[in-house]
C-alpha cells in the first residue's frame, strides 16, 4: 500500500462502521420483487409525444376552429348562402368587412358559402372515412386470418388499384346522376381495398404473436380475440388512417367538382365553389383563391396531423 | 497511473454535493484507495494497460426522468487479454462498453468520469470526428444480431472491402485481395465465391463470422463482442468462440466479451468482471471468480446454475427480480435479493475490498468486521451441499402412456414448394414424466409442440392420441373444450406472450372466461389471486399491465395463465431461454414444484442441455425434423450413440474454466450418413433407448451400446 501511514489510518477509520450493522438483516420477498417500474402508459405517452410539437398544437386548434365554424356557422350568422341578388351592384364584391371573402357573380356571400361548403365536404369525407376504414378493417381482418382468401383478394386489389382513380371516379360519376350518394358510392367502392390491404399486413404481423397463440391454446373465441387482442393493438392505426382519409376524400370531391362531374351546380361544396371561381379567375381571382385556401388549410392540416399521430403512436418514439 | 490519480475529479455526486471538508477528504481518500487496489493487478497482466475507465457515470433521459445506467464504474483493459463482463439484462454491461466507442443512444450521455485511451480522455470527446478516429479503427465492436451490422442488399465482400478502402485508402483490387484473406481467416470456405454473395445466403453462424471479419479488418487493438453467440446454436456457438480465441492470439488483440452465460465466460475469459445494477461488483481472473467468488451475487449466480443442482431437489435460486433503471438504489444494490444480507448492506454502498492482488469485490462481507458472520455463512453452505442426495430416476415399469405420437409430419408451404418441418416422428409421453425435446433452431422442436397443441391442424400428418383418443384431425366442439382444459402451453418469450393492452387480471382469467370455469365474480378473482400467490407474485399485481413487470415475473404470469385451467399436460416451449440467469433457477423450481403438487406431465422443449439434464426424465434429440435419439436422461449423457448427440453434448458450455479450456469439440457432418439405398428407421436399440439409423449404423450403435 503506497498511501502514507496517517492517511491509511484515517481510511481504515472511515471504513469502520457500527458493529451492530454487521448482523443479518430481515429478508423481505416483496422488497426483492420490486424492480422499479416506470409509470409508462401507452396512450399517455402517445398523446404527450403527439402534443409535444408546437405545430401539432397550432394545427389542432386550426382544425377545431374550422370544424366549429363549419358546423355552427348557421347559428352565428343569418347570411343565406344561396341568396341571389338581382342588383348588379351586389355582384363580384371584393372582400370587405360585410363580405369577408367577397361575393360571387350572382351576389352570393362567398364567406358563408365557404362554411356551408366545408360542412358538406366534411360530412361527405367523414362518411367516406368511416366506410373505407370500417370496411377495410373488417375485410383486412378476414383477409389476414384466412389464407384461402389471399389469391382472390390480391387479384381484386391489383385490378382496383391498377385502374387510374381519376378515370374510375369520372366514369362512375358520369354514369350515375350527380348526387351526394353517387359521390359517396364512387369513392367508397374503391377506397376500402387499399385500407384492407394495409390492415391485412398489420394483422398478419400480430396474428402469429405468441400472445395470440396463447389465446388459441386457451380456446378463446374469435370474437374476443378480435376485441381484446387485435383491435387494441391497431386502434392508433385506425385513427391515423381515418385522419388521412379525410383530406383525400375532400380532395377527390373537389377534383370531381372541378372537372364538372361532381355535385349538381346548385349544391354548395368546396369543389363547386372552386369550379365557379375558375370561370371568373382572371377578373376576380379571390373568388377561387379564397375557397381554395380554406381547402388547402384543411387538407394540409389533416395530412400533417395524421402523419404526426402515426409517429407518436409508435412506441419507439416514446422517449 | 499515479499521475492520473491527481487529476481525477470526483464523479460521484454525493461527494460533490457534500459541503463538509472532512467528508470530502474521506471520499477522496477512498477513491485513491480504490485506484490503488485496481492498479495492484497490473503486474499480473500479460501486456501494458490499454484502456482505463475511471468512475464512469452514464445517465439517460427517458420521458422526463433522469436514470442512472452506470453508477460510477471503473475498469481496465490490458493488451492481449480477454476480459469478460458478465451481467444480466439491464445491468448496464452493453451501455458501459458502448461508451468506449461513443455509441450511446441519443438520450444517453457520459455524466462523469474518465476514459483514458492512448493518453486521451475519450469522455471529453464532443464531436463525431474525434470518435471516428477510434471507433472501428482502434476499438471495434461485434453485436449480438449479425443482421444489424450487415447491409442485406450488398455483397459481403463489398462491405468488408469498403471498410478497408475507407480506413487504409487502398485500391479496390488490394482491398478485395485482403478481404478474401480475411474471410479465409475467419473460417469461411471458398472465400472467392462467398465474396460475391449477399448476407441472406449465409447462415447465422457464418454471418457472425463475416461481422467478425469486418470488425478485425482494421486490426483494432480492442475488439468488443456484445453477446456475439447468444443468438446461435450451441454447436455453432462453440465454433465461433474458438474462432474469437484463435484470432485474439493471432492478432494480439484485447477482447472485451460481454455475456450473461457463465459457461461461455469459463470458455473464453482470462479475466472476469461481474456487473450488477450498473456497477462492477467483482473482478478477478477466471479461476478466482469461478472457484472462490466473494460477492454474494456472484456466489448466488454460480450456485444457481442447473449443472450444479441435485436432481429432485430445489435448485438454489436467487430471490426476487433484478432492478431496472427506475429503481432507487441505496447501499448494496443486491441486498434486497440477498437472503443473507447484513443491515449495513441496506445503509451504505460497499467500497472495494481486495481479496488477492488480482481479485477484488464490492461487498461488506469482506470487511474485517464481518469476518465471523462470513465464516458462519461459508460453514452453512458447505453443510448444505453435502446433504443433497439425488432422487431415484423415474420408474417406467408401470408407467401409463398419456400421449402417443405416431409418424407425425408437419408440412409448411415455402414459396411454391412444401417443406417438412417435422418428418415422421414417433414417441410416447408417460404420465408424470418430463420428456425433453432438444435441438437447434429450425430443427422442428417447437413445431412438434404446437402440432400436439393443435395450433397447426391442416398441415399435420400422422396421429397423436391423448389418453387413448385421437386428437389430430377434426374434433367436435366438446372434445376441443376438453382438450383446452387438459393441455396447456408455456411460451418462450415472456415479452411477446402476454397481451400488452390487457391487465394481469384478464390475462390470467382468459381461459376461465372462455369456459366459464367460475361460479361468481368473487370466485374468479379468488382463483386468480390464488394462482398468483402460487407462482410467487403478490395479489396486488392483479390490476397492473404487463409492461410493469420484468421478464421473469412475466414468465410466471404466463405459467399462472396456463395453470389456472388445471391441466394434466403442459408443453413448455423454451420457458427459460429468454430469462435472466438469476431467475432461470426460480422458474425451473416453480415448474418442478407445480409438477409435484399437481402431478403434471411436461413436454419440455429446449436447446440448453444443462437445464434439460436437471429437469427431465427422458431426453429426445431432434435434428432437421427427425428424432435421432431418445433415451433416459442420465443414459443419454453417459452413453450417447448418435454422432449428432455426441456433437451436441461436446459443445455444451460448462461453468468451469479448467474443463472448458481442455474441451474437444466433436464435429457433426450430416453427409456421413449414406441413406441412398439403406433407408434409416427409428429403432429401440436397448430397452428405452431409441435411435435413428439404417441397418449398418444400427449394428455399429448396438456394438457400441454393449461395449
Amino acid at each position: 500500500m503506497n498511501l502514507p501511514e496517517n492517511k491509511l489510518r484515517t481510511l481504515q477509520k472511515s471504513l469502520e462502521k457500527d458493529p451492530a450493522l454487521f448482523t443479518p438483516a430481515a429478508f423481505s420477498l416483496a422488497e426483492s420483487e420490486k424492480t422499479g417500474a416506470s409509470n409508462y402508459s401507452y396512450w399517455k405517452s402517445t398523446l404527450r409525444t403527439f402534443f409535444r410539437s408546437k405545430s401539432v398544437v397550432v394545427l389542432c386548434a386550426v382544425v377545431a376552429a374550422i370544424l366549429v365554424m363549419s358546423f355552427l356557422y348557421p347559428l352565428f350568422s343569418s347570411v343565406d348562402p344561396t341568396k341571389v341578388s338581382i342588383n348588379p351592384l351586389d355582384w363580384n364584391h371584393r372582400p370587405s368587412l360585410e363580405h369577408p371573402f367577397g361575393t360571387d357573380g350572382l351576389g352570393r356571400d362567398i364567406f358563408a358559402r365557404a362554411w356551408y361548403g366545408c360542412r358538406n365536404s366534411f360530412i361527405l369525407a367523414f362518411c367516406i372515412a368511416l366506410s373505407d376504414v370500417g370496411i377495410g378493417m373488417i375485410m383486412g381482418a378476414l383477409w389476414g386470418y384466412n389464407k384461402k382468401l389471399d389469391p382472390i383478394m390480391i387479384e381484386i386489389y391489383n385490378i382496383m388499384t391498377n385502374v387510374p382513380s381519376t378515370v374510375y371516379l369520372v366514369l362512375l360519376a358520369y354514369i350515375m346522376n350527380t348526387s351526394y350518394l353517387t359521390l359517396f358510392i364512387s369513392m367508397a367502392s374503391r377506397g376500402w381495398i387499399v385500407e384492407a390491404r394495409f390492415f391485412r399486413n398489420r394483422i398478419l404481423s400480430i396474428r402469429d404473436a405468441e400472445y395470440n397463440i396463447a389465446s388459441q391454446c386457451l380456446g378463446t373465441p374469435m370474437r374476443r380475440i378480435a376485441t381484446r387482442n387485435i383491435i387494441p393493438h391497431i386502434i392508433s392505426l385506425i385513427i391515423m388512417e381515418a385522419a388521412l382519409c379525410i383530406p383525400y376524400s375532400i380532395g377527390s370531391e373537389v377534383f370531381l367538382g372541378f372537372v364538372g362531374v361532381g355535385m349538381p351546380v346548385d349544391a354548395i361544396t368546396l369543389g363547386n365553389m372552386v369550379n365557379h371561381g375558375r370561370a371568373s379567375f382572371t377578373l376576380h381571382p379571390y373568388q377561387m383563391l379564397l375557397p381554395a385556401a380554406v381547402l388547402c388549410i384543411i387538407t394540409i392540416a389533416f395530412y400533417f396531423l395524421g402523419n404526426k399521430f402515426a409517429d407518436a403512436s409508435d412506441p419507439r418514439n416514446h422517449v | 497511473m499515479k499521475k492520473k490519480l491527481k487529476s481525477m475529479e470526483p464523479a460521484d455526486n454525493s461527494a460533490v454535493l457534500s459541503d463538509d471538508p472532512a467528508a470530502q477528504e474521506e471520499a477522496d481518500l477512498l477513491r485513491a484507495y480504490e485506484q490503488e487496489i485496481f492498479a495492484r493487478s497490473e503486474k499480473h497482466h500479460n501486456g501494458p494497460l490499454l484502456l482505463s475507465a475511471r468512475d464512469v457515470v452514464v445517465r439517460f433521459n427517458l420521458r422526463g426522468q433522469e436514470l442512472t445506467a452506470i453508477r460510477s464504474t471503473s475498469l481496465d483493459v490490458y493488451e492481449g487479454e480477454t476480459l469478460a463482463i458478465v451481467g444480466e439484462s439491464g445491468s448496464g454491461k452493453s451501455v458501459f462498453t458502448k461508451t468506449f466507442i461513443g455509441m450511446l443512444d441519443k438520450n444517453g450521455r457520459i455524466d462523469g468520469g474518465e476514459l483514458f485511451f492512448h493518453g486521451e480522455d475519450m469522455a471529453k470527446y464532443t464531436t463525431e470526428e474525434q470518435w471516428l478516429k477510434v471507433r472501428g479503427k482502434k476499438i471495434a465492436m461485434v453485436f449480438q444480431d449479425p443482421m444489424t451490422s450487415l447491409n442485406p442488399v450488398r455483397t459481403i465482400g463489398e462491405q468488408i472491402a469498403e471498410v478497408i478502402m475507407w480506413h487504409f485508402g487502398k485500391s479496390h483490387e488490394e482491398a478485395k485481395a485482403e478481404t478474401i484473406e480475411l474471410l479465409k481467416k475467419v473460417g469461411i470456405h471458398d472465400p472467392e465465391k462467398r465474396y460475391k454473395q449477399y448476407p441472406g445466403e449465409f447462415s447465422g453462424g457464418m454471418r457472425q463470422r463475416v461481422v467478425i471479419a469486418t470488425a478485425i479488418a482494421c486490426r483494432p487493438e480492442i475488439l468488443i463482442c456484445d453477446e456475439p453467440t447468444t443468438a446461435l446454436d450451441v454447436t455453432v456457438q462453440a465454433q465461433v468462440l474458438d474462432l474469437i480465441k484463435s484470432l485474439q492470439k493471432e492478432l494480439k488483440m484485447s477482447v472485451v466479451f460481454i455475456t450473461h452465460d457463465l459457461g461461455v465466460v469459463a470458455n473464453i475469459a482470462d479475466w472476469v468482471a461481474v456487473m450488477y445494477a450498473g456497477k462492477i461488483v467483482e473482478y478477478g481472473t477466471a479461476n478466482e471468480i469461478f472457484k472462490s467468488p466473494e460477492h454474494p451475487y456472484t456466489k448466488a449466480l454460480l450456485r444457481s446454475l442447473p449443472q450444479l443442482g441435485t436432481k429432485g431437489h430445489d435448485l438454489y435460486s436467487i430471490q426476487g427480480t433484478p432492478p431496472s433503471l427506475f429503481k432507487q438504489i441505496t447501499g448494496d444494490a443486491f441486498a434486497p435479493r440477498n437472503t443473507d444480507a447484513m443491515k449495513i448492506d441496506f445503509e451504505e454502498e460497499p467500497p472495494v475490498f481486495p481479496v488477492t492482488d488480482t481479485h477484488w469485490a464490492r461487498t461488506w462481507l469482506l470487511s474485517p468486521q464481518a469476518e465471523s458472520y462470513r465464516a458462519s455463512l461459508l460453514a452453512r453452505d458447505a453443510e448444505q451441499q453435502k446433504n443433497a442426495v439425488p432422487e431415484t430416476p423415474f420408474d417406467y415399469t408401470n408407467a401409463e402412456k398419456l400421449i402417443t405420437v405416431r409418424d407425425l409430419t408437419v408440412r409448411f408451404k415455402m414459396g411454391g414448394s412444401t417443406f417438412k418441418a417435422v418428418n415422421g416422428v414417433s414417441f410416447d409421453i408417460f404420465k408424470g414424466e418430463t420428456l425433453s425435446l432438444v435441438g437447434e433452431s429450425g430443427s422442428g422442436k417447437t413445431t412438434i409442440g404446437r402440432a400436439i397443441m393443435r395450433i397447426y391442424t391442416g398441415n399435420v400428418g400422422g396421429e397423436v392420441t391423448f389418453k387413448g383418443s385421437k386428437i389430430t384431425g377434426k374434433l367436435s366442439r366438446q372434445d376441443k373444450k376438453k382438450l383446452h382444459m387438459e393441455m396447456q402451453m408455456i411460451f418462450q418469450d415472456p415479452m411477446a406472450s402476454l397481451n400488452e393492452r390487457a391487465k394481469v387480471d384478464y390475462i390470467i382469467s382468459e381461459g376461465l372466461y372462455n369456459y366459464h370455469l367460475y361460479e361468481s365474480e368473487e370466485d374468479r378473482v379468488a382463483k386468480v389471486e390464488n394462482i398468483l400467490t402460487e407462482v410467487g407474485l403478490t395479489s396486488e399485481f392483479i390490476s397492473r399491465f404487463p409492461h410493469e413487470f420484468s421478464g421473469g415475473q412475466r414468465q410466471r404470469i404466463g405459467i399462472a395463465r396456463s395453470l389456472v385451467m388445471n391441466p394434466d399436460f403442459l408443453v413448455a416451449d423454451e420457458p427459460i431461454s429468454a430469462l435472466d440467469v438469476s431467475i432461470r433457477a426460480q422458474v425451473i423450481n416453480l415448474l418442478n414444484k407445480m409438477k409435484k403438487e399437481r402431478s403434471l406431465t411436461y413436454l419440455f422443449i429446449a436447446h440448453d442441455l444443462s437445464a434439460v439434464r436437471f429437469i427431465s426424465d427422458r431426453i429426445a434429440v431432434i435434428h432437421k425434423g427427425h428424432l435421432v435419439e431418445l433415451a433416459p436422461c442420465e443414459e443419454l449423457f453417459a452413453h450417447p450413440l448418435h454422432p449428432y448427440t455426441k456433437a451436441l453434448l461436446s459443445a455444451v458450455p460448462y461453468p468451469d474454466p479448467d474443463s472448458e479450456r481442455n474441451k474437444v469439440l466433436i464435429p457433426y457432418d450430416p453427409a456421413m450418413h449414406d441413406y441412398s439405398s439403406d433407408k434409416p428407421v427409428w429403432t429401440e436399440i436397448t430397452p428405452g433407448h431409441f435411435i435413428y439409423g439404417n441397418t449398418k449404423e444400427l449394428e455399429g450403435y448396438r456394438r457400441e451400446a454393449e461395449a
